[in-house]
């Protein structure tokens, strides 16, 4: 009896010292991303960096009617993973870039897309086929935050009037 | 221009979202950590086992997949170590996990930018299994 009891108290412990480092981890690495990408976008913005490339940029998300203030959480996001993009997308929520509708889509594409060179390593390392894996997740983002920005919540202007008066 | 207090800025927003992702996502990793040391994860992972079918995987890819949901991509791939899966069948299984994974942690996060996450969440859910079957569907097809 004695020793059985002391085996879950063991278990017990290494699995809360597990969990407190898997949480300083998961702290740690997010604030090695999050300071310096925040840096990073501070100097670009005061240099007026930020505005020339997602001006260049701002193509890539005009199909789905986002501003070019979208750019840099979706990049963020892609890259570095969800949680980061979402950072981005906090920070730009509290300053009033994005609408309720651009913070829906980009979460929207995000959630389904997000973190594509080190999530998709991780299946490649496994024998998944990157490629396919890529491709699927890029066109399901795209088409699900296309159809949803255009059919469910479209942008404000001449079509949404026209729409609003016909129901 | 660039300045002393561009750099200040900078930092401030660095730590405060840091701390705001900390402060949504620390409890909800937690509770989920705490949650894969249950048996509500054999449960959940015996009701998904009918439907692996439809995704051409066998019964036992349930499990990494119920992992995956529920705790993260690392989680998961070491389930995935258990088996023996061929390359469609990994890179299905692959592929659903990487639409919809970590959805605890990663919907506490979307929720904090202010908007409605069911919605999310269900995309994630379901378009992440019709995304795995058109892919088992395709795969003689098209690769």
């Amino acid at each position: 009896m004695v020793i059985t009891g002391t085996m879950p108290t063991l278990a017990a412990w290494e699995f809360w010292q597990q969990t407190a480092w898997g949480l300083t981890k998961l702290v740690g690495q997010m604030a090695v991303i999050v300071i310096p990408l925040m840096l990073f976008m501070e100097v670009m913005k005061d240099t007026n960096v930020l505005d020339k490339i997602t001006g260049w940029l701002h193509w890539t998300v005009k199909p789905f009617a986002l501003p070019p203030a979208a750019v840099f959480p979706l990049l963020v996001g892609l890259v570095f993973g969800l949680a980061y993009g979402a950072g981005f997308i906090i920070q730009a929520a509290k300053e009033g870039t994005l609408s309720k509708r651009d913070l829906y889509l980009v979460s929207l594409f995000l959630v389904i897309n997000h973190s594509v060179i080190e999530d998709t390593l991780l299946f490649v390392a496994i024998g998944a086929k990157g490629w396919v894996v890529l491709t699927f997740r890029f066109v399901a983002s795209v088409l699900v935050t296309w159809a949803v920005g255009r059919f469910v919540m479209p942008p404000e202007g001449a079509s949404v009037n026209e729409e609003g008066h016909h129901a | 221009m660039f300045q002393l207090s561009t750099l200040n800025r900078g930092l401030t927003k660095g730590l405060t979202t840091t701390w705001v992702l900390t402060k949504v996502m620390a409890p909800v990793y937690l509770a989920v950590t705490v949650l894969g040391q249950t048996p509500v994860m054999d449960w959940m992972a015996r009701m998904a086992q009918p439907v692996m079918g439809l995704l051409g995987l066998p019964g036992e890819a349930a499990t990494a997949l119920v992992i995956g949901k529920v705790l993260n991509l690392y989680a998961a791939i070491g389930a995935m170590g258990a088996l023996t899966l061929n390359t469609r069948e990994t890179t299905v299984l692959a592929l659903v996990l990487l639409i919809s994974h970590n959805l605890f942690v990663e919907t506490v996060v979307s929720k904090k930018t202010g908007i409605k996450v069911t919605s999310l969440v269900m995309v994630r859910i379901f378009g992440g299994f019709l995304a795995g079957m058109l892919l088992n569907w395709g795969w003689q097809r098209w690769l």
